[in-house]
């Protein structure tokens, strides 16, 4: 048997603090997709960045290219070497062109631009992408950027490539589609480290599974020789369920209404929906079908310029978030880092933050403050060393909580959730669903914007699908199966 | 096409104030006037160069204008010390280098922001020229000093010949090298740049080493065209560089910017003070005006910023 | 399940949560250094007029904190001094308005300013850096375009003035109790209120702040707003000090103000800061101004210092705060308590860099004291006096060559005399900061006082204060309010000057034709006098001389050059310049070197030494100047006599070294009067 592709010996990696990596062995074969697999924190970040020589292992450790040691490695040589990474979130250039993203750091000191050019083009072609070349990448989309870094990745003619949570911020058909690509090129002799929180996808791909927990390999496993309860309790360390679908609760008067709702600067245009107190209104779509974009028409962010919005029955105008605010809205974002808390705030700051001026107007009381915190922190389970912590301290799952908790001390009637589960750890996903279920029980209309099916189909009472800006449809969940809402996702292109 | 917009628009803006000569004094246009408009404003220019480049890597330096006085003074103390031109000339460009990579490495190995790093280096380098030299002027030079020992009608076409080729070899590099892009990759985003194998604190590093040579640079270019060397000067030369980037299109944000952006805000910036002399406009506006002009071109780049967000 | 425990920071990270106790350390290492090294450092007397002078920076920086720490920045608050003073004395006086309603007005203006900025920021989009860097051009711009630069307001009513002269009580600075309230109301705002969690939250993530139902934009425009009302109170109590409102007001503020809320801990990424620590850099940065001064060290060392210390202390929060975060990501992970104890080693490691910050400072004020002694005690002379009187001299600015030749010649006559000369004065031309370098003087106690005043008005108040503190008091190069001296030093009268100038151009000029003034600033009060005197005298005695126009060259010969070359170029008419700022001189006359213009003449107000090349190869035609040299001896040698009574009101003579008798007349020593230096004579002159 030939020497694996890329292989790690006895990785281990001590931050100031903490070990995040404890002599952990890892190889990558040529034309396998080898997927990685452990909760947030389990140490897979570390681990990538052993691989692509971003960080080095501590003494003991090594790393093989082709059976042999790499004895200083750095980006750049791991780069030489056919080693590609793609990131989670997009490491792009902002302000730097589509091209010269597809391109940058390759090549010699010179840089030639018309070379440049057709490779970027090529490099977009393979992607099945098509983009203006010269756009500062700062105005694409979460999806148009992720599609860059793949076409970035895999240009540079990558031997081994390794995708860290590829399909996060994709939605369903475009997740499909990268599927799609990693098959191929698996055929073509690429080996694909592959590492998702979407069970579903690595079943359907991996060749091996490697499960990390706490910094430790808890083993290594051939397709075929676990199934996903057991991948789950490996990740775990317990049996755990992956996802908690709603209890039913009585179903009460409509709490938000809209009717033609549109924004031509959001691209979304004849919205007409509901939701009542008590029920979880899923909205399903592709990423940019506008369902985001609804969201923030909704809370204020970006006002609608067609159509209404009724609370209560009433015919309401939402210029603000403050607007939206006092109508009892409350819209937990996408993006936790950037918009979701303000992670250098301690914890009981970030909770209060929302309702400090109408829990205390111009004067804070902070005892009062504390005490809210402490009783919401309790309630969704935050697990944080001190409320007087800063909030990045915590694991993404907590932050997410925090965020939640913000808008939970609002009071809101209506509960706006976008990706409220992206990117964050299976125990943590299980408490938020089983969160979501008391705060329907409780009365509240909550809107869950989601890109997985699975958990639209076993949390939403009813779920709406969005297509180009527009209501594709809404389908009671019971009826709703997956084949239904691709095919409202997609629109008349039957998948 | 997009990105040529703010440097359209400031071809415009120059074409705009440069017809208001045409209302004016005579002589604007003569050969000699725009001559000495050029040399006058070649070490702007030259510095401009440097701070687009730190600018372009999201940092900034305030420390020129002191920096510029002290490699004058120390150009000139070397000349005074019969040193050959050619090696007072390299030994300024080293001192600002020095100075400037002093400036780096606070910056990137300390980890102080830019702008209280060089705000402390500007009080020191400024407050210790005038502890040395008590604010006296360097004078008696060798007679070869001034404009290299080159009379004067061979030596200006020659500085102009110098500082157009050291802009276009900047801008080729800037543009054409993966050294010149590296500083747009830092300037974006220091952890993406690491992931394609940039040192950001080199990177960081070299920029400011640049700009410290650039002062230099243009320190020689200013200096030497006298007989004597006056050690206070430079004072708010690096204001007026950075609006002349600013106004360039580089963004204080990092990542964004063209040298030749830089050379029409320096165009701009430059030509006005002359052009309303010409105009026999009271100098009491002169601020003023040089004020409006820097908001109104930073407030239409936002206008145009919004119709790109837009489309 | 108490997964979160509401666990407190102790009172120290609470109050000090950006390791602001650094500068505690600091401060007081200050004070035990200057209380060993600076004469009457550690009085109240001194701790009240280290107040006075904090006042406005003050003012500033406190205003600036908001700012800063909301993630922005403002350069234009120093501009916004300008403005607001010029306002405030326009709508005084020329409007007619009462002085509280103009001051009200002022403070509008201010506000108005700020919130301008504010739009710019939120509804424009531009960075605050640019905005305020366009202000900063644009506020002072106007102040400087509405009063043509030299129109200033002065004879404010007495209840004004002791706004910012005057003392409660006798001992507590007017000043204090209103800049204490500013204090008091913005800490307020930014640690009590709900605006300053919604700043902070601002400052961390604009865009986290605004989904989080913040009003960033409202929040953000009174951020400024304040700032700019902060600058225009400012700009009021330095009218009120100075006692003339004038577009120059506040000049170079902006970095002073910024370097003090940076280095009392406020993070200028934003998030970061409070107001105790603001007022503790602050403190740090004019204790270590008003000590040095009190040890006897010119102002340039004080920058020299201020400047090191901003670095080290940054870089000391640096350290600190990365260890910090350490610990605190190692808590998380690792609930171990031996983390405490490496947290203290950090900081164990800092105290001994801030020691070594210390011991540098105590080196250089040790130094010197040891240095003053050490001169002291050499024999001076072969009668040596019983005790050295310290002779403390101050011209317009410290860089300008004809001060530097003054100094020369001053240094001179100090040997001689065996005196002790202390020299300081203003890097620019700047009346408040002569003011608070003069006020620092009266604190240490020197024996005389000898000013060239910036501002006759500005200066002349705390002249007062020296002779009530019974030091004597000469003006030399020019004069205060005669009651605020014993002897002026006259070289020459402002008309003496402009009509030996007017002369010198006429001459050249052959009599007709136009003339040009290239000036300092357009502000500058001598250079004024100067020009009017110019203008009485070419209107009376040289009719058929017009004026063409008046250039600033901001003292710069680079500047002087350039409007030198434009003047000769867009006003053909003219026959002869007249620049009346040493380096303009010698900055026309290159101009007309290399324009190879023979058709324009030159003349001016510069040393020989600046000058002598140009004169012998004809570009500059004559210079206009006494010997700056014997000016600055001469004026020591007088403030000694009137030290010790050798010098009287009265006496028709006086003896003055190597000079020779010179006369007296009235309260006035005359050096004589102008010397035209040209070709002929310029070689015999060596200075």
């Amino acid at each position: 048997m030939p020497p694996p592709l890329l292989e790690l010996r006895a990785g281990s990696r001590t931050y100031p603090g903490a070990r995040a990596l404890r002599e952990v062995d890892f190889d990558l074969r040529p034309g396998e997709v080898h997927a990685l697999l452990g909760e947030n924190g389990a140490g897979k970040s570390t681990l990538i960045r052993l691989l692509t020589g971003m960080e080095r292992s501590d003494a003991g450790g090594s790393l093989l290219v082709d059976g042999a040691v790499v004895a200083e490695p750095t980006p750049r040589l791991m780069n030489a070497m056919g080693i590609a990474a793609v990131y989670q979130n997009p490491t792009l250039f902002d302000e730097l062109s589509v091209m010269e993203n597809l391109c940058i750091g390759e090549g010699g000191p010179l840089v030639s631009w018309r070379k440049r050019r057709a490779e970027a083009r090529s490099r977009l072609a393979r992607v099945g992408v098509e983009l203006d070349l010269d756009r500062p990448v700062r105005h694409l989309r979460m999806a148009e950027k992720q599609a860059i870094e793949i076409a970035r990745a895999l240009g540079q003619r990558a031997r081994a490539l390794i995708l860290d949570e590829p399909t996060a911020s994709l939605a369903q058909n475009e997740a499909g589609r990268l599927l799609d690509l990693v098959e191929s090129l698996r055929a073509a002799g690429t080996g694909i480290l592959y590492i998702s929180h979407r069970l579903e996808e690595v079943m359907r791909i991996a060749d091996r599974f490697t499960v990390l927990r706490d910094g430790v390999r808890v083993g290594t496993h051939a397709r075929g020789s676990v199934d996903r309860a057991g991948l789950l309790r490996m990740m775990a360390g317990r049996d755990l369920a992956e996802l908690f679908p709603k209890e039913k609760v009585p179903i009460g008067e409509v709490a938000l209404e809209t009717r033609g709702l549109g924004c031509e600067s959001g691209g979304v245009s004849g919205v007409s929906l509901t939701v009542r107190r008590g029920e979880i209104l899923g909205i399903g779509g592709l990423v940019g079908s506008g369902r985001t974009e609804l969201a923030r028409i909704l809370f204020g962010l970006t006002p609608a310029d067609s159509g209404e919005i009724r609370i209560g029955g009433k015919p309401v105008a939402i210029r603000s978030v403050g607007d939206a605010m006092a109508r009892g809205l409350a819209y937990v974002p996408e993006d936790r880092k950037a918009h979701g808390v303000i992670a250098e705030l301690p914890v009981w700051e970030n909770v209060t933050l929302a309702a400090l001026r109408r829990l205390c107007g111009n004067w804070p009381d902070e005892p009062r403050e504390e005490a809210l915190a402490a009783g919401l922190a309790a309630e969704l389970g935050v697990r944080a060393p001190s409320l007087h912590a800063a909030t990045s301290t915590l694991s993404g799952g907590n932050q997410q909580k925090v965020a939640l908790a913000r808008w939970i001390a609002t009071g809101p009637s209506v509960l706006i959730l976008d990706e409220p589960t992206q990117g964050i750890d299976v125990g943590a996903k299980a408490e938020i669903h089983r969160l979501m279920g008391a705060l329907a029980r409780r009365g509240l209309a909550i809107i869950l914007i989601s890109s997985e099916l699975a958990e639209l189909l076993a949390l939403a009472d009813r779920i709406a699908v969005m297509r180009r800006g527009r209501l594709a449809g809404i389908l009671p969940a019971a009826e709703a199966g997956r084949e239904e809402l691709l095919r409202l996702a997609l629109g008349e292109e039957r998948s | 096409m997009r990105a040529a917009r703010r440097e359209l628009a400031l071809v415009a803006a120059i074409a705009v104030v440069g017809l208001l000569p045409l209302f004016g004094v005579p002589g604007f246009y003569r050969a000699g006037n725009l001559r000495n408009l050029a040399i006058d404003n070649l070490p702007v220019l030259v510095a401009g160069i440097g701070m687009t480049v730190v600018i372009i890597s999201a940092e900034i330096d305030i420390s020129i204008g002191s920096l510029f006085a002290v490699c004058g003074a120390l150009s000139g103390l070397a000349a005074k010390a019969g040193w050959p031109m050619p090696l007072v000339a390299l030994a300024t460009l080293a001192a600002g280098a020095v100075i400037g990579a002093a400036n780096g490495l606070l910056v990137a190995r300390a980890r102080v922001p830019a702008i209280i790093a060089t705000l402390a280096t500007m009080a020191i380098l400024r407050n210790a020229i005038i502890r040395a030299t008590g604010g006296a002027w360097i004078q008696d030079l060798p007679a070869g000093f001034q404009w290299f020992g080159l009379p004067q009608a061979v030596a200006q076409p020659v500085y102009l010949g110098a500082a157009a080729a050291l802009f276009l070899a900047a801008a080729w590099a800037l543009r054409h090298t993966a050294a010149g892009r590296s500083f747009y990759a830092v300037g974006c985003d220091h952890e993406a740049a690491r992931r394609i194998g940039l040192a950001p604190g080199r990177v960081v590093l070299a920029a400011f080493t640049i700009m410290g040579a650039l002062a230099g640079a243009a320190a020689l270019l200013n200096f030497t065209r006298y007989p004597t060397i006056e050690t206070n000067a430079g004072v708010g030369l690096e204001l007026q560089v950075i609006a002349a980037v600013v106004v360039g299109g580089a963004a204080v944000t990092g990542g964004r910017g063209t040298l030749l952006g830089t050379l029409l805000g320096v165009i701009l910036l430059g030509m006005i003070g002359t052009v309303f002399t010409f105009l026999h406009v009271n100098p009491a506006w002169g601020k003023a005006i040089q004020g409006a002009i820097i908001l109104a071109a930073v407030v239409s780049d936002t206008a145009f910023g919004k119709r790109e967000r837009d489309d | 399940m108490t997964e979160a425990p509401a666990v407190r920071p102790g009172s120290a990270a609470r109050w000090f949560p950006n390791a602001e106790w650094i500068l505690l350390l600091l401060l007081g290492a200050e004070g035990a250094a200057f209380g060993v090294f600076g004469d009457h450092f550690l009085t109240a007397a001194n701790g009240f007029e280290v107040v006075r002078l904090a006042a406005e920076v003050g003012l500033l920086a406190f205003g600036l904190t908001p700012v800063i720490k909301a993630g922005g920045i403002d350069l234009s608050v120093g501009s916004m001094m300008g403005l607001a003073a010029v306002v405030l004395g326009g709508a005084w006086s020329s409007l007619g308005l009462p002085l509280w309603l103009a001051a009200a007005f002022a403070l509008a203006v201010g506000a108005a300013g700020g919130a301008f900025h504010g739009l710019l920021i939120t509804r424009l989009r531009v960075p605050p850096l640019i905005a305020t860097l366009g202000t900063y051009s644009l506020y002072r711009g106007i102040a400087e375009a509405v009063t043509g630069g030299y129109g200033s307001t002065s004879g404010f009513p007495a209840w004004f003035l002791d706004l910012g002269q005057g003392y409660l009580g006798g001992v507590v600075p007017v000043q204090l109790p209103i800049v204490a309230a500013v204090f008091i109301a913005l800490w307020v705002m930014l640690h009590r209120a709900t605006i300053g969690r919604e700043i902070t939250a601002i400052g961390f993530s604009p865009e986290g702040a605004r989904f989080a139902g913040i009003r960033t934009a409202r929040a953000t425009v009174r951020v400024y707003a304040t700032c700019g009302t902060c600058a225009a109170l400012a700009g009021i109590l330095y009218v009120s000090r100075i006692g003339q409102a004038k577009a120059d007001a506040g000049l170079g503020y902006e970095l002073t103000a910024i370097a003090a809320v940076v280095l009392g801990g406020t993070s200028i990424t934003g998030g970061r800061g409070t107001l105790q620590g603001t007022l503790l850099g602050l403190l740090c940065l004019v204790v270590l101004q008003d000590g040095l001064r009190l040890s006897g060290q010119p102002g340039e060392i004080a920058g020299l210092c201020a400047g090191l210390v901003l670095l080290l202390a940054i870089m000391l929060n640096q350290s600190w705060s990365r260890a910090r975060r350490a610990s605190q990501v190692e808590g998380l992970r690792n609930p171990d308590p031996k983390s405490p104890g490496k947290f203290k080693m950090k900081n164990s490691q800092i105290a001994v860099l801030v020691a070594a910050i210390l011991a540098g400072a105590l080196l250089i004020a040790g130094s010197n004291w040891w240095l003053v002694r050490s001169l002291g005690r050499a024999p001076a002379g072969p009668v040596p006096p019983a005790r050295r009187i310290t002779v403390a001299m101050t011209p317009k600015t410290v860089t300008d060559p004809y001060f530097v030749t003054c100094r020369e010649g001053a240094a001179e006559a100090a040997r001689e005399l065996g005196v002790d000369l202390l020299w300081d004065g203003p890097e620019y031309a700047d009346p408040a900061i002569q003011n608070e370098i003069v006020d620092g003087w009266i604190t240490k106690g020197v024996d005389v006082v000898a000013a060239s005043l910036v501002n006759p008005k500005a200066i002349s108040s705390v002249l007062r204060k020296a002779q009530e503190h019974g030091i004597s008091v000469v003006t030399w190069d020019s004069d205060a309010e005669t009651d605020a001296r014993a002897f002026f030093v006259n070289q020459a009268t402002a008309a003496g000057i402009g009509s030996t100038l007017s002369d010198e151009g006429a001459r050249l000029a052959g009599g007709r034709g136009q003339y040009a003034i290239i000036t300092t600033t357009l502000t500058d009060t001598n250079q004024n006098e100067w020009i009017r005197a110019i203008e009485e005298r070419m209107a009376a005695a040289h009719p058929a001389m017009e004026l063409a126009t008046i250039h600033p060259c901001d003292g710069q010969r680079d500047k002087a050059m350039t409007e030198a070359r434009n003047i000769i170029r867009a006003y053909p008419g003219v026959r002869v310049l007249i620049a009346i700022c040493s380096p303009a001189v010698p900055g026309a006359a290159e101009a007309l070197k290399q324009e190879d213009n023979r058709r324009v003449m030159l003349t001016g107000l510069s040393t020989p030494n600046l000058c002598r090349s140009y004169v012998h190869d004809g570009w500059v035609g004559s210079i206009v100047l006494w010997n700056t040299r014997d000016l600055g001896y001469l004026t020591v040698y007088a403030a000694a006599a009137v030290r010790d009574g050798r010098l009287k009101r009265g006496d028709s003579a006086f003896a003055a070294g190597r000079l020779g008798t010179l006369r007296v007349e009235g309260d006035q020593i005359l050096l004589g009067k102008p010397f035209v230096f040209n070709r002929a004579n310029i070689d015999d002159f060596r200075f």
